[in-house]
């Protein structure tokens, strides 16, 4: 009777555990993701303002686009 | 769809960029409105030509001082119209990144955005001038070397060290080309008791105002309202006159730059001496600016080859560019 009694306890308290755990990984995960993020997010702002990216708006210059 | 806009809302002219076409629009910043009914009778040149040459009902008036909105219904409007010039209606809403000088205040960047929200956009973003002009002159800041750019607007002088797409040291007045115009009106009036408007002050400036002696110093005649008298008089202003009457206004924007200077680290400061300085705005095209600059810095001084153009095309980049460059906006989180 004893031992069928703990079994909900003891299911629930590995339930607990494995979710805690999975959050833990959850955001560990992320925040390593957020690491690379950030190291992407400056290369793409870094590239933008290359002369290679700038010959389409800035290197166009004035001429191209009609004005009033 | 709109398509989204990058406008620099000058103290002197306004220019907006198309997303995907260029430049559309080039004016002055000027609106003449109907003081009894409050509607507007003209903007950009139109505008520009009334000033001071208009009866009393009508106010032709430049909406922004220093950078800076002086009056928010007025530059509402003015946005409004600018918007609808490019074919912004009430059921497109474009993005639009509006340069400000880098000296704003919060109180000052709230009301630009809400101008420009007011006037149909659906998201308005700021940038500073500085960096859009460096944008602009495609000086090579995607790069960890020193550049340093200056630009001189009608209301506000900045300077700015840029190195790997931020900036890195930056010094701004509130003085600009306009404050050469009203340097050459009170001297006119102080020393040879005549009083011109701020348009004449203007012309004088372009025909021969100066910042150092040069072969081509001239002499102009001027017409004013003597003020004793209160009849229509001509004076002669020779070039060396104007020169001293600017001197004031000039050496607060050659102070700038040297304060700017001082304030960059060591290890940018040498790359200024191999590449020197980059000239941008109208106030930059004064005879004898950057040679002046020069001579008082000892750093070599470069024109933008479109001075006037950089800013916006820098903001327009930024348009283009809009999630990989969002970190550049004022009061963004960098680099999210």
């Amino acid at each position: 009777m004893t031992a069928v009694a703990f079994l909900p306890v003891m299911f629930t308290v590995l339930a607990c555990i494995s979710g805690s755990l999975l959050l833990v990984l959850v955001y560990l995960d992320n925040r390593n993701s957020r690491i690379d993020d950030s190291i992407d997010a400056f290369r793409r702002h870094i590239d933008a303002l290359s002369p290679e990216s700038r010959r389409n708006s800035v290197l166009r210059g004035p001429e191209d686009g009609p004005r009033r | 769809m709109a398509r989204d806009l990058a406008i620099d809302l000058g103290t002197a002219n306004t220019l907006v960029y198309m997303k995907g076409r260029g430049i559309v629009l080039n004016e002055p910043s000027v609106i003449a409105v109907n003081r009894k009914s409050g509607e507007v009778l003209a903007t950009g040149g139109d505008a520009l030509d009334m000033i001071g040459r208009t009866p009393s009902y009508i106010a032709a008036v430049r909406p922004l001082r220093g950078g800076a909105i002086t009056d928010f219904d007025i530059t509402e409007r003015m946005i409004r119209l600018l918007l609808q010039r490019v074919g912004v209606s009430r059921f497109t809403r474009p993005k639009v990144i509006i340069c400000v000088p880098s000296a704003i205040t919060e109180v000052e960047r709230r009301a630009v955005t809400d101008a420009t929200r007011r006037a149909g956009a659906s998201d308005a973003q700021l940038i500073e001038q500085p960096m859009a002009a460096a944008i602009g002159a495609n000086l090579p800041i995607d790069e960890p070397v020193g550049n340093m750019v200056i630009d001189i607007g009608g209301g506000t002088s900045e300077t700015a060290v840029i190195s790997l797409g931020g900036v890195v040291a930056l010094e701004a007045v509130r003085v600009g080309s306009f404050d050469i115009d009203a340097a050459i009106q009170n001297y006119v009036r102080r020393e040879h008791g005549v009083a011109i408007g701020e348009r004449t002050a203007e012309a004088i400036k372009i025909q021969i105002g100066s910042a150092e002696p040069g072969p081509q110093d001239r002499e102009a005649d001027i017409r004013g309202r003597d003020l004793v008298t209160g009849l229509p008089k001509t004076v002669r202003l020779t070039a060396e006159e104007v020169r001293f009457a600017i001197d004031e206004p000039v050496a607060a924007i050659v102070a700038s730059v040297k304060r700017c200077l001082s304030k960059a680290p060591p290890e940018l400061a040498q790359d200024f001496l191999a590449r020197g300085m980059f000239l941008v705005g109208g106030g930059g095209m004064l005879r004898g600016l950057a040679s002046r600059i020069e001579r008082e810095t000892e750093v070599p001084v470069r024109m933008s080859p479109q001075p006037l153009e950089a800013v916006v095309l820098g903001a327009g980049h930024c348009i283009e560019n809009y999630q990989a460059l969002r970190g550049m906006f004022m009061g963004a989180n960098r680099l999210r």
